[in-house]
Order: structure tokens, then sequence, then C-alpha cells
């Protein structure tokens, strides 16, 4: 009888321990969503690893309309583009029926195989879409055509001001517009901590900043930190945006090569968070490290805009003020582009018998009406000056500090290659960190990056962009061109 | 003359059935097995992103072969492997042994020994994460309130001890699995053996030794070969606790392997199945060609005892 009950008991815990795995799978892609609170879904990578299968919308079409399937991947926003499709499939004023399906999880490669299959939907969220993949292989139609003849879609959206080279635009065809946009990197800090320390403000010269986050440090005595870095690409949240903001890129333009030289004096001064202990010792997950700022456990954490949701619904900050500021440059002067991510936008498929009807829910999902109600409510910034005039900021609440910077903007996606070993960004943390020599780190990547690149090229792989014009501030402007050799 | 073919025939029937009894697996087998398998190498002398595949000829192959990230990850591998079967064998036995003496609550540990087995992987690296973080760790604290340690040491954040936590946290996951392997293994041992054993004056050392040991030796041979097996394929844990970190410290080849095939979150390169399939051929020849040292070594110690 014991030995039964024992057995019930130890049952009764394994399941229980199991449900509680589940349980905890469940928080993380609640976790995950609210990550993408604010921000677009397709440059935060490295946070970006939403939980769930597919859910489809479960009303019925009415009779005589013709139904367009939507697929996103975009889970963060649901409420509202939900709702709007209700709205909109209510009133039925076009003869449409949106039905909207999100799939947060593989979805490059459920499109491609729904696509391959028959099945694909009319409509797709593109902003996570490469184009060398989406629209190189002609699953996506340029929608040039349709943007022409269509004013009041330019006057809202922009278009041909924010296309950006690689990312929605290739050889002049356009295959989907923006409608929002993530901010470049900013210092979030604890304003307590700072100026405890005797600062009134974050210097804006990467050396002064490195000074202020160790006098946070010696200040903090061990219990409090000037700065934390998280494991989730660390080199991408703070040196690598300081490298841009001075001018220095990891792809030559002019030349069509990479080039990684210019990132010696980052490494170096960025060593000194580590050397001198002044870094927050642990590098943990983002949500972890974000956790530890709101406890105020270190004064200066770096990301984008989609902090402003972070601190103050996810994770909110109560105990301290915090504040936002640019990225600190190695001279305290700007000779560079600070990278933003341009987000939300839509494409159609090019296997859709209904293209003209995919055009009018695109034309919805990019009205006055349904970005206005999308950006107040604080899922991205205004990519379009006509709709940043539009919008009531005092609803967008701590997302106005992350307005856009005048030297803001969207660098041209750097030819993708087949690379072997690591990544130019695991290098130079591990460089930063000093487990690598710096020079050792430069040559070996310029090598890795030039080999993969000239040989993807020989083999047709990819194409060797070429800006003659190149300009650092304004990396989209110049003259592009595509070189097969 | 005329019963021989009624014998033929009735074995042709009884192939027939057999066949057609056989038929679901074998369609199973090849679809989920045998093709996946040879889809890998269709690839491996192409670029492939998932989308579009270009033929490279001979040079994913000489990629490898200079592809230190690799190699590098093959030596961890090695590493990592070695530490945990050196740990988690013997504990595991010691585990089973003690739990099969029938002392009272035996079951209930018996119990909570296995239960890391059934949590998921991610789950308790995140766990462990935590555990073993540098300030506020709950390991920290206990050394340090137990005076083994003066300062906290960065288990996941040093080169140093690294491999000595995921370790730990390997044996820590696998520890109750390899027990109920012995546990299994000694209920089909003869009682009269011991009673006998017992009746010779034998101590429980020498029951052991003497006993217990050489009887479970086949079992000792399948579950070392399962270890080492997955061992060497270990990843998942490694991938949540330390990313391969710090400094590609903890990266083992699976997990580089992972990398490459799916694209790893913070990388600027695109999705490399067809490099990635000829980096798992090169890794199954590895687990291969250990597992069969392994094998010819183990029967060799039996011709021996």
């Amino acid at each position: 009888m014991k030995k039964k009950l024992i057995s019930m008991m130890l049952t009764a815990a394994m399941v229980a321990s199991l449900c509680a795995c589940g349980g905890d799978d469940s928080a993380s892609s609640n976790t995950d969503n609210t990550q993408n609170t604010g921000g677009d879904a397709s440059a935060a990578n490295s946070e970006e690893q939403p939980a769930g299968g597919q859910e489809t919308q479960e009303a019925q079409a009415p009779e005589g309309a013709t139904t367009i399937e939507v697929w996103t991947n975009d889970r963060h926003d649901l409420e509202y583009v939900e709702s709007m499709i209700d709205q909109y499939n209510q009133s039925n004023a076009d003869g449409i029926f949106i039905n909207l399906s999100v799939i947060t999880e593989d979805y490059q490669n459920m499109l491609a195989l729904a696509y391959n299959g028959g099945t694909a939907p009319d409509v797709v969220g593109a902003n996570s879409l490469p184009l060398n993949t989406f629209a190189d292989t002609g699953i996506l139609d340029p929608l040039n055509e349709y943007i022409d003849a269509d004013e009041t879609f330019q006057k809202v959206n922009e278009p041909y001001e924010h296309a950006y080279e690689g990312l929605n635009l290739r050889n002049g065809n356009i295959y989907g517009v923006y409608s929002g946009m993530r901010s470049g990197v900013r210092v979030e800090y604890n304003k307590d901590l700072v100026e405890a320390a005797g600062y009134t403000e974050i210097p804006t010269k990467l050396e002064d900043y490195i000074d202020m986050a160790k006098a946070i440090t010696e200040q903090g005595g061990g219990d409090t930190y000037g700065i934390g870095f998280t494991s989730s690409s660390p080199f991408e949240r703070l040196l690598e945006m300081s490298a841009q903001v001075s001018g220095v890129f990891y792809y030559d333009y002019v030349n069509g090569k990479y080039d990684f030289s210019g990132y010696r004096e980052i490494l170096e001064l960025g060593q000194r968070f580590i050397s001198e202990d002044i870094a927050y010792p642990d590098q943990q997950a983002v949500d972890n490290m974000r956790a530890l700022f709101a406890e105020g456990q270190f004064a200066l954490w770096s990301n984008a805009s989609q902090e402003a949701a972070v601190f103050t619904d996810q994770i909110p900050v109560k105990d301290f003020e915090w504040g936002v500021a640019p990225v600190p440059s190695v001279t305290g002067e700007i000779k560079g582009a600070l990278q933003t991510t341009p987000s939300k936008s839509w494409g159609i498929v090019s296997s859709s018998e209904k293209k003209d009807q995919a055009w009018k829910v695109i034309q919805y999902f990019q009205s006055e009406e349904f970005i206005k109600g999308y950006l107040e409510n604080g899922y991205c910034l205004p990519i379009s000056t006509y709709m940043d005039g539009v919008i009531d900021k005092s609803k967008i609440g701590r997302l106005a500090d992350f307005s856009m910077l005048e030297y803001e903007s969207v660098y041209p996606q750097p030819p993708v290659i087949n690379l072997t070993g690591d990544d130019y960004r695991v290098v130079f943390w591990n460089a930063v960190m000093d487990y690598v020599d710096i020079d050792d780190a430069i040559e070996d990547l310029s090598t890795r990056y030039n080999e993969a690149l000239d040989a993807d090229v020989a083999s047709g792989a990819t194409k060797r962009l070429v800006i003659s014009d190149y300009d650092p501030l304004h990396p989209n402007n110049g003259t592009m061109t595509y070189l097969e050799e | 003359m005329q019963k021989t073919n009624k014998g033929k025939m009735k074995i042709s029937r009884d192939g027939l059935v057999a066949g057609l009894m056989l038929t679901p697996a074998l369609i199973f087998l090849i679809v989920c097995s045998i093709y996946p398998f040879i889809w890998i190498f269709r690839y491996i002398c192409y670029d492939y992103n998932g989308f579009t595949a270009t033929f490279t000829g001979t040079r994913n192959i000489t990629r490898m072969l200079g592809d230190k990230t690799f190699w590098n990850s093959v030596g961890h591998t090695f590493e990592y492997a070695a530490y945990k079967l050196i740990f988690i064998i013997p504990l595991s036995l010691l585990m089973a042994v003690l739990l099969n003496m029938r002392m009272k609550g035996s079951n209930l540990f018996r119990g909570m020994y296995f239960m890391p087995t059934i949590i998921s992987t991610s789950i308790s690296g995140m766990i462990f994460a935590f555990i073993f973080a540098t300030k506020n760790g709950i390991a920290n604290s206990i050394l340090m309130d137990m005076g083994v340690i003066d300062s906290p040491i960065k288990w996941l954040m040093s080169r140093d001890w690294v491999m000595v936590t995921v370790t730990i946290m390997a044996i820590w996951g696998g520890l109750g699995n390899y027990m109920l392997y012995f546990t299994t293994g000694m209920n089909g041992l003869s009682e009269d053996v011991y009673e006998s054993a017992k009746i010779d004056g034998a101590n429980g050392v020498q029951t052991f030794f003497r006993i217990t040991l050489p009887m479970l030796s086949p079992v000792l041979k399948v579950v070392l070969m399962l270890a080492i097996t997955s061992a060497f394929k270990d990843y998942e844990a490694i991938m949540v606790l330390s990313k391969g970190g710090p400094g590609n410290r903890s990266m083992v080849m699976f997990l580089y392997i992972y990398n490459l095939i799916f694209g790893a979150t913070d990388s600027t390169s695109q999705a490399q199945i067809g490099y990635g399939a000829l980096l798992s051929i090169m890794a199954a020849l590895i687990v291969g060609t250990v597992t069969i040292i392994y094998n010819i070594v183990a029967k060799k110690l039996d011709d021996v005892v």
C-alpha cells in the first residue's frame, strides 16, 4: 500500500514537472512576444524565437466575397491587427474577406513549402523575408505597378524614399513597402546611478563613456556595476553601433569587399570593460539582463526601441528613472549612419490568382487609418514623414524617446555569403573578452569573409555590391551596382 | 514430389505474409531513415540555403579541412564526452547498486534521480544558468558560505570553468537514465548466486566486484556504447547554457553543425545546409569510428576475461 502510494506520488510529481516544462515554454513564448513589442520582428534576430505553430482566424467568409489568405509571423501586434481585420471583414466594402494566419515557427520554410506545394497565401508579411531567397526565386511579385497607380498609398507610405537595396528593393523592383521602423541602438541608463557617480549626461565619446561606467562600478563597490552585456550578440548592441556612428562598417562598399581593419580602436577600447572589471560579471540571456537593469544592478544598457515597451510593461522599471541617449562614437563626432530596421511590410505571392484583391488588402493594411492606430499603439516608430506628422505622439509613451535621429539610416544589404567558421560579431566579442588577439581576429575575418565572397561570386551564388559614390552618413543614397566577378 | 510442392507453396505463402507485415515498417524505414540519409549526400557538393543550391564541386571538402572552428569543436566534443563518461558511468552504477539494496525509501530516491531525465533540456539549461551565475548564483553562494572558495567562480564566463559546468549539468541530466539501465540489468541477476555468496561469507564489496560486476558486464557493455554515442551527440543543453562559449570553449561539433544548418541567431551568414551536411557525415564517421573502436576493445576484454 505504502509502495503504491509512493509510486503514485512520484508519478504525480513527474507529470507535474512535465506540465511545469510546458508552462515554462508558454511563458517563454510570452516573453519573446513582448520582446517584439514596440520593435519590428526582423532585426531582433537574436531575441526573436517565437514559439507556437499556426493560428488561423476562424470566421467564415460571407457568400460572394473573395477570400484573401494572409500570412504573418508577427504575433506581438496581433490584437490590433485582428481587430482591424474584423472591422474590414464586417464592413466588407471591397467584397473581400481577409483570412489571417499567424505562423510564428519556421515562417520562411513554411512559406516556401506552401509555395512549392501550391497552397501559398495571397499576401504575406514580407519584412523578414530575405530577397535573395524570396525575390530572386520569384516567390514574391514586384509591387511597382500597383504603387505607381496609387497616389494615396505613395503619400502615406513614401515607398520610394524608404526603399532599401537588398532589403525590399532589388534592381529597381520593390517587393514590400515598410510602414514602420525600429530605431537604431540607444543607451538606456539608470539616472540615479549615473548621477551618483557625478554625471549629468551620457558622454558622446566612447572613452569618456567607459570612464563613466568605471566610475559607477567603483562607486558600487561590488553591488552595482557601470554596464551590463548580454550573451546574445553583445558586440552588436553597443560597440558595433559605436563603430557605425564613427564611420566604420564591415563591408567596403566602394571596393566591393569585406574590410574589418577599421574596428581596431573600438575593440581596444571595448576591452577595457572586461580587463578593468567594469562590466557586470555575468553575460546572460537578454531578458535576464533586462531584469537585472530594472533591478538597478547596473547603470548602462543598450538596445533599440523595443526597450520602451519592455521597461514599461514587460519588465517595468519602478525604483528609478531611466533615460535614453545616443550611442557614443570614438571621437564624439558623428561620421557614419546608425543602422535602423524598417518593419511591417506586406508582399504579394506570385502564385496568387487574386492579385488585384491582394493589393486591395495591402492598401488597407497600409492605409492612414490602419497605420495611425498601429503606431499609436506603440508597436513601432513611423517611417514616413507623412505618418510622423499624423500620429498623436502623446499616445506612444516612452517610444517617443527613441524618435529617429538625423543620422539614422538603413545600410544596403552586403552580399549574403557562405562563411566558414565564426561570424564577425562572435570573433570581435571574443577579442573584446581577450580570448583572441585583435590583429589576429581582424586578419582572420578579412581572409575568411573575402575568401567566401570570392568563391560565392565565382560560383554565381551571390553578386558583389559596389557603391562607387558611397557616403557613410547616407549609405543608401549612392549608385549601386552588382558585379558578377 | 507433390508433398515437396505443397511445402514450397506453404513457404512462399508464409513469405508473402511476412513480407506484407513487414511492408509498413519497411516504408517508414525508407521514408524516415534511408531517404534522409541519401538526401544528406545529395547536397555535400552544393551551397544550399534551403531555397537555391549552387554546385561548388569539392569546395566544401576543402573548407572542412581548413575549418579551425570545426576541428576545435571536435576536440571539445572528445573532451566533453570523456569528462561525462568518466563520472556518469561509475556514479550511475554506484547509485543503482545502492538503490538495489532495497533500503527504505529507495523507490523515492530512484524516482528523484530519474526525474532530471524527463525535464526538458532547454528548461534545465535555463535553470543551470541561474544556478551557475557568477553574481547571485546559488552554486557560488553555497561554496562561499561553506568556505570552499573566497571569490565567486566564473562558471559560465571563464574558459577554464565552462567545461566543468556543462559536465555537471550533463551528469545531472543523464545519471537517472543510466541508473535505470543498470537497475534493470541487476533485476535480471539470479538471487541464488547472491545467497550462495552470502553463505560463503562474501562482504558487500566482494559481492559487487566478484558477482554483480561480472554478471552485469553484458548490460554494462551496451550502456557504455549508448553513453559514448549520446555523449558525442549532446548539444542541446550546451546550446542553452553557454551557447558554445565563452570564446567557443564549449562549442561541440553538433552545436556547430546545428548553427550552420539552421543559422545561428546572431549570424550574418546564411543557412549552409550543404556544408552542414558534409560536416554531419564527418561527425557521424567520427562517432562511428569511436563506437567501433570501443566494440573491438570490449570484445578483446571479453576474451581476456
